[in-house]
This record gives C-alpha cells, structure tokens and sequence, in this order.
C-alpha cells in the first residue's frame, strides 16, 4: 500500500516536471497566445480592481522606501540642479537654433521626423513581474484601444520600452530593462549613435553599446531615441523620445568596449500611469 | 491533508489570491529598491501543510497561473514552483515542524533555493544583456522578506485549511461558567 502511494507520489512529481518543459520548449520565444490571451482577458478587470484598491497600501510602503533614500538623494540632486541650471540656459539657446535652422531646413515636413504621427493613449499599470529576470508590467489597454506590438511606452520622464504583446483588455510593457530590450539611441548633442540595452538587475543602470570608437561621449549628455528610417525600413520609435543620461563614459571603456553607462529619465521601478504612443509607421 | 472539494477550493482560492497579490502589490513595492517575492513562501506554507504532491501541484499551478498572466513563457516558474513546493514537502514529511520559526526560516531558505532557480534557467535559456551583481543583493533581501512575509501567509494559510489538516490540534473551548454555582 505505501509503495503504491509512493510511486503514485513519484508519477505526479515526473508527470509536472515534464509538463513543465513541455510548455517551456512549446512556448518559449513566442508564447502560448490563446490560453495567456484567455487567462489574462479574465483577469485583467480583477488585476485593476486589486491595482486601485491596494494603491494607498503601495503607496504607503513607498513613502517608507523614499523616506530612507531622500537624505542621499537630497545632496545629489543639489549638484544636479547646479548642472541642470547651466544646461538649461544652453538648452534655450539651441532651441533657438533649431527653431531657425529647421524652417531654413524644413525638417519638420521630414516622415522621419513626423512624431506627430503617433497618437498618445494612457493607461494604468496593473500588474508587474515578479523576478529581476523578467522586467514586465501589465497594462490596461488592449486590442481596442489602438494598442499594436512594437508601439512605444513613455511616461512622463521619457521613454519606459514597448508593447511586447497585446490581449481584449489588457497588455504586456516590455521594459528597457528587460534582457531582450534593445532600442536604437543616439547621444545630444554630438550625435553619436548606438543601441540600448539593459544590464540585468541593475533598473538603475543601461549600457549604451556599439558606439562609434572615434568619438568621444561625455558624462551628463543626454540619450535619445535615434528613431532611423532606411530603405522602408523603420524604428519602432519616433526621433528625440527621451531616454536618460550618460552615468559614466570612462574613455579606456570607450575605446576597449564601445559603450557607456546610461541612468534612464524614467523610474521603472515607480510606475503607475503610462502613455502608449499608437498608429506609428508599421 | 485530506483533501475535499471544499478544501481544494480553499487552496484555489488562497492560490488566486497570492497570484494577484503578488502582481498587483508586492511586486509593484520596493523596500531598499528591491520588491518581495511571496509565491515560494506562499507553495512552502501549502507544501508545510499538505505534503510533498499537494507541494508540487500547487507550486505547478501557481507558476503556470503567473506565466499566463504575464505573458511569459510557459512553464519556468511552474519548474521552479513544483521544485519549492516538492522540497518543502518532504522536509515536512521527514522532520517534525513545530511553531513558527520553522516555517519561516524553511522560507527563506526555498525563496532564496527559487531565485537560485529562476537564475539558472534564465542564464541556460540565454541572455544577452550583461548580468549585475546586483542580482545577489535582490536574492538575498527578497529571502529576508520572505522570512518575515511568512508568519502571517502561515498563519493565514493554516488557518483556511484547518479542517483539512490531520494533526492540527482542535481548538480548546473554555468550559463555560455556571452562574449561580
């Protein structure tokens, strides 16, 4: 009787583990669309009741995280503001140029340039990944909504990363974090280019690869979107979408590894409320 | 455990309930920038109270319910869940757990046994991005939560499957008083 339940044991156990890879090598890569698609169509109106309703207790805890941080933060961002002064008056000037120098130009007629194109949809984030491997939120904005694969997610502070899949009701955000997050950046203003990607674990921390040895990128420049068009070809993100600013660009780390390190404008860890940029050229 | 309809919907419900807590709250708060992890604890406390097979379904279904609302591969958490949740199980099949110390250290243990976990599948399944030692820091602090976070979900854990549980002593009823005696 005992070596019967045990080996009954036994078989359970043997049975999920198989189901298990099973369902990672099926879905892997692409994922099992109609059962999450399913699963999270059902869901998603009780995630948003529980996201609403556990709002103040979030918000709670929060107060207590920010509290402890606010004492260090408090000096940085004095030096910050001393910076960011200096940087403002240089801002309006070139803001100035360009206002002159794109009507001489007439870029603003440029389908590169038309991020006009894109129309902004905001929705509330209701759900977010567990573990630092999988750097996701969900959203409550779907298929009827205007909400497509690929369409770039900003927040308020800059560029937050892109629809990775879309359900009835609600949507998976890949975040720049994530490992498969890459995203084409060019530094401001010299204009260098690369690509964005996460450091795993670090939410705090993007690398800026693949630059241009030759020249030179400096620490408090900013990164934006590059958004290139090419022989029909497209980015998924308009031109100038802010993404954050160059940390560290040690020139030996430049030159050896072609990247920098970059802080994202946006808090990924913080975020309540996103705005979906829809109709893009796709 | 004996298990019932009523009691299995007991577990559903408490499984449900863990999932959306999880993703709407504590994934969504951050303590020392690093957000707490309940499911593991939440499959010990299940596997501490039902065994090693009630352990392995349970973390089996809790990681599927999570893969499907994120979007996400299927069947990595499941792994990794059904791992915790058959551990858990037969250390209590093995050992004697008594108070609450227990089910909580052996919380803290498997949730940090699950990070492990997690990272060994996604570094096997590849990954571009250069990985941060930060990653220790978050598998330690979310160990710690979970060693603190695991009182109340067994406290609550046990007490929704009281009728189930075999050894679960009955609670004792004072003798009432007679007046006038």
């Amino acid at each position: 009787m005992y070596r019967k339940q045990v080996r009954r044991r036994r078989a359970v156990l043997a049975l999920l583990i198989v189901s298990s890879f099973v369902l990672l090598s099926i879905t892997y890569g692409q994922g099992s669309r109609g059962l999450q698609s399913g699963v999270s169509t059902i869901f998603s109106p009780v995630q948003s009741v529980a996201d609403r309703a556990l709002k103040p207790a979030r918000d709670l805890v929060d107060w207590f995280d920010k509290t402890f941080d606010a004492r260090g933060e408090n000096s940085r961002l004095k030096s910050q503001l001393v910076i960011a002064r200096e940087q403002a008056v240089a801002g309006q000037e070139a803001l100035q140029e360009n206002a002159q120098l794109r009507s001489l130009l007439e870029l603003d007629r440029d389908p590169a340039f038309a991020a006009s194109a894109f129309e902004e949809v905001t929705g509330r984030v209701i759900s977010r990944s567990p573990t630092v491997w999988r750097s996701s939120v969900a959203i409550d904005l779907g298929d009827g909504d205007g909400v497509r694969v690929d369409d770039p997610v900003i927040s308020g502070d800059g560029l937050v990363g892109r629809i990775a899949s879309v359900g009835p009701s609600s949507s998976q955000v890949m975040l720049l974090t994530d490992h498969a997050s890459a995203v084409s950046a060019k530094v401001v203003p010299p204009g260098v280019q690369g690509v964005i990607k996460p450091e795993v674990g670090n939410p705090e921390d993007l690398v800026l690869d693949f630059l241009d040895s030759t020249k030179r990128v400096h620490r408090g420049l900013a990164v934006v979107t590059a958004g290139w068009r090419a022989q029909g070809l497209a980015s998924n993100f308009p031109p100038g979408l802010p993404i954050g600013e160059v940390t560290s660009a040690p020139v030996d780390e430049q030159v050896a590894s072609q990247q920098v390190q970059v802080r994202p404008y946006a808090d990924l860890r913080n975020l309540d409320f996103v705005q979906v940029l829809t109709g893009g050229s796709r | 455990m004996i298990v019932t309809p009523q009691v299995l919907g007991r577990i559903v419900a408490i499984a449900v309930l863990g999932v959306l807590l999880q993703l709407s709250f504590f994934s969504q708060v951050e303590l020392f920038h690093v957000s707490p992890d309940v499911l593991p604890a939440l499959v010990v406390c299940l596997a501490l109270l039902g065994g090693s097979t009630t352990g392995a379904v349970c973390g089996f279904a809790i990681g599927l319910f999570v893969d499907c609302l994120l979007v996400e591969a299927l069947g990595i958490s499941s792994l990794v869940l059904l791992g915790v949740g058959w551990s858990a199980g037969t250390v209590r099949e093995r050992f004697d757990v008594h108070g609450l110390l227990v089910p909580a250290l052996l919380c803290m243990g498997f949730t940090l046994a699950a990070e492990l976990g997690f990272a060994v599948i996604h570094l096997l399944l590849g990954i571009d991005a250069p990985v941060s030692p930060l990653i220790v820091r978050d598998m330690l602090l979310k160990s710690v939560y979970a060693f603190f976070l695991a009182w109340p979900i067994y406290l609550g854990v046990r007490r929704a499957l009281r009728p189930a549980l075999v050894e679960e002593p009955k609670i004792r009823r004072r003798q009432p008083t007679v007046l006038g005696a």
